[in-house]
């Protein structure tokens, strides 16, 4: 009798053993908060677009919620967690203190950004995510075409991903031509949705001179593409926008050089692949020019010489004959920005 | 540094800075009328982003500014109603309704947007502004100030209007009365409820037109969350300017010049940090507040909704 019952215990032993381990590598459905709509040609969009293809190709389910805005989400956090999501993808910056919050009270793996010392094994991740090496190819392409050999950065605020892209962009524009004027602007320390503030902020920086405008913003990235759809350069010429992450030639009514495109895909299937092995929470995802996980987008805009002399440099960057180095730091970023000014 | 303080860039950085004061302006002189009868009107940033989102809906299928700016103050009188319904008439808490005003409107814009604007981002072409013959011609100071669309200069000729109305009108006077002693007002035969009503529907018209004039005028487009606090600002513009409009106008005036400060002092490459620049505006209002907002004295029945024979 003590022997069946030693044998039944030790069977039940390993039996829940077995089924914990499959139970944490099991991923039935993922889901993605963002802060604006998923239809901004940008980061919202490219983050739901990702996620789905990423579900689609694993076979997990994608909840999404979206326009939350930039306040608590931990209400959210918790309905998706208690709907039985295996992964909660909080896709905003302002989320990045709640998220590990939620994931610690409720045991559910979530992936922040711009945290890179929060990972936790099994618990968080983060994708702090840099185009740099597409900004520095936008830089480059920026004092190419510039007639006035002046361009301009707005930004509406100062995350690390904004910040690497800002600081390889004056590097790309340096190097080109190290004649040409970079003015620098931030809108405001969080003015992702000000596009009035956008509208302002890039009126001031063309009427400083600058014909070429690159543009970090979410939803105030529309108010700089109306401030140069509406702004003559100094010349009385054309004001070309250059857009981050996302592509808004749908939109665009000639005035859109080119944008640093971002494909979060294979970030989120790594993340989805990482759950399933166990291995959630102990590494660094990170996107580039070698995977076209990054590209510049090429439009009518630029001309074709000048195209295949980025595709040249492009080149150079992933054989690694060209180094660019993400800056993250905001206060690194300000003085280089300093140091370039003229 | 110096070489990029040209004519231009001066010019268009006080532009600029009018440009973001006028929504400020329009929102604060509504929240102190409101005030000034008694009622806390939180609500104001929700009737600004009513008036914001059906302000670019009626400008961009109209194609008229005009039109755009009727329907932005409509929208935002048609917030205001509720306010006026829930807050004046039933007398429920007036923080409460207007937090839930806001939240409920920055939800139901982003949706109808969403529906509406999402896939398209249409925008509108720049604004045809009204020249002030020689005013104009004055460097720098000119372009900044006397080339603006028209709505521009009648947003500053009601701070004198309505200076006039508190001062020198009935309505005025009813008014103050509502927000101070509502029941001498009761007792001089004048409904303090109908008082009270039209001054909040006058906030959700002035908050509105704010709100179609930021999305009309200074971005040219509309998009969720626009205002960004832009009424939160108001009101605490209304509260420092101790219900007299034309310290609306300072504060608002003030407020813009210190954002294009800002801009002017990165574009000049300062490297101290961004968020230090940027709370210039907020440092700005605040010492306002340490200053002049000491003797502040808000009407005694603000935030109480009045009944009659209660006491």
């Amino acid at each position: 009798m003590f022997k069946i019952l030693k044998s039944s215990v030790s069977a039940f032993v390993l039996c829940g053993v077995l089924m914990g381990g499959a139970f944490a590598g099991e991923v039935k459905s993922i889901a993605i908060l963002t802060p604006e709509e998923g239809t901004d040609y940008g980061w919202n969009q490219q983050g739901i677009d990702a996620a789905k293809a990423a579900g689609k190709a694993a076979g997990v389910e994608v909840v999404v919620a979206q326009g939350l805005g930039y306040g608590d989400v931990r209400p959210t956090l918790r309905e998706l967690a208690s709907d039985g999501a295996s992964l909660l993808i909080a896709h905003a910056s302002g989320y990045n203190t709640s998220a590990p919050e939620i994931a610690k009270e409720l045991k559910v793996p979530v992936a922040i950004v711009d945290t890179p010392n929060g990972l936790e094994k099994g618990l968080v991740a983060d994708y702090t995510l840099s185009g740099h090496e597409g900004a520095y190819l936008a830089g480059r392409l920026a004092a190419k075409v510039s007639r006035s050999k002046s361009v301009g950065i707005v930004v509406s605020g100062e995350p690390p991903s904004w910040n690497s892209q800002s600081a390889a962009f004056a590097q790309g524009v340096k190097a080109e031509n190290p004649d040409v004027k970079i003015t620098y602007a931030v809108i405001g320390p969080a003015a992702y949705s000000d596009a009035a503030g956008g509208k302002r902020v890039t009126e001031s920086v063309i009427a400083s001179g600058a014909d070429i405008i690159f543009g970090q913003g979410n939803g105030s990235s529309f108010g700089m593409l109306q401030a140069v759809e509406t702004t003559k350069a100094a010349d009385g010429g054309k004001v070309y926008f250059i857009d981050v992450i996302g592509d808004k030639s749908p939109i665009d009514k000639g005035f859109l050089l080119s944008s640093v495109v971002w494909n979060i895909e294979p970030v989120y299937a790594a993340m989805i692949a990482d759950l399933k092995a166990d291995t959630f929470g102990t590494k660094h995802y990170s996107i580039g020019l070698k995977d076209d996980s990054v590209q510049l987008l090429k439009t009518a805009a630029i001309p074709d010489k000048v195209w295949g002399e980025i595709q040249a440099l492009r080149e150079d960057i992933i054989s690694g004959k060209i180094k660019v180095e993400p800056v993250f730091d905001a206060a690194a970023v300000r003085a280089l920005m300093t140091s370039v000014a003229q | 540094m110096t070489g990029l303080f040209s004519e231009v860039f001066l010019s268009a950085l006080l532009f600029g800075a009018v440009t973001a004061a006028i929504p400020l302006l329009l929102a604060g002189l509504g929240e102190q009328m409101s005030e000034k009868a008694g009622v806390l009107n939180i609500g104001i940033e929700g009737m600004m982003l009513a008036g914001a989102y059906l302000g670019f809906v009626g400008a961009f299928y109209s194609g008229s500014l005009w039109l755009g700016f009727l329907t932005g103050a409509a929208g935002g009188m048609a917030v205001a109603l509720i306010m006026a319904l829930l807050c004046v008439r039933i007398g429920l808490n007036q923080i409460v309704i207007g937090i839930a005003l806001t939240l409920g409107l920055e939800g139901l814009t982003a949706l109808l947007h969403h529906f509406q604007f999402s896939r398209s981002y249409p925008r509108l072409p720049a604004a045809d502004a009204t020249v002030i013959p020689l005013l104009s011609d004055i460097p720098v100071i000119g372009p900044a100030f006397f080339k603006h669309h028209l709505i521009v200069y009648l947003a500053v000729a009601l701070v004198f209007a309505m200076g006039y109305l508190y001062r020198r009108t009935q309505l005025g006077l009813n008014l103050q009365a509502a927000g101070d002693k509502p029941a001498a007002l009761d007792v001089a035969g004048i409904d303090v409820i109908r008082t009270r009503t039209i001054a909040v529907l006058s906030t959700g018209a002035l908050a509105g037109l704010g709100g179609a004039y930021l999305a009309n005028v200074g971005a040219g487009l509309f998009i969720p969350f626009i205002t960004n606090g832009a009424g939160f600002l108001g009101i605490v513009l209304a509260m420092l300017a101790r219900g007299r409009p034309v310290w609306v106008l300072f504060g608002a005036l003030l407020f813009g010049v210190c954002l294009s400060l800002t801009t002017a002092m990165q574009v000049a490459g300062i490297n101290i940090p961004t968020d230090v620049i940027q709370m210039l505006p907020f440092l700005a209002v605040m010492i306002m507040l340490v200053l002049f907002g000491r003797r502040a004295s808000l009407p005694a029945a603000l935030g109480i909704p009045y009944e009659r024979g209660a006491r």
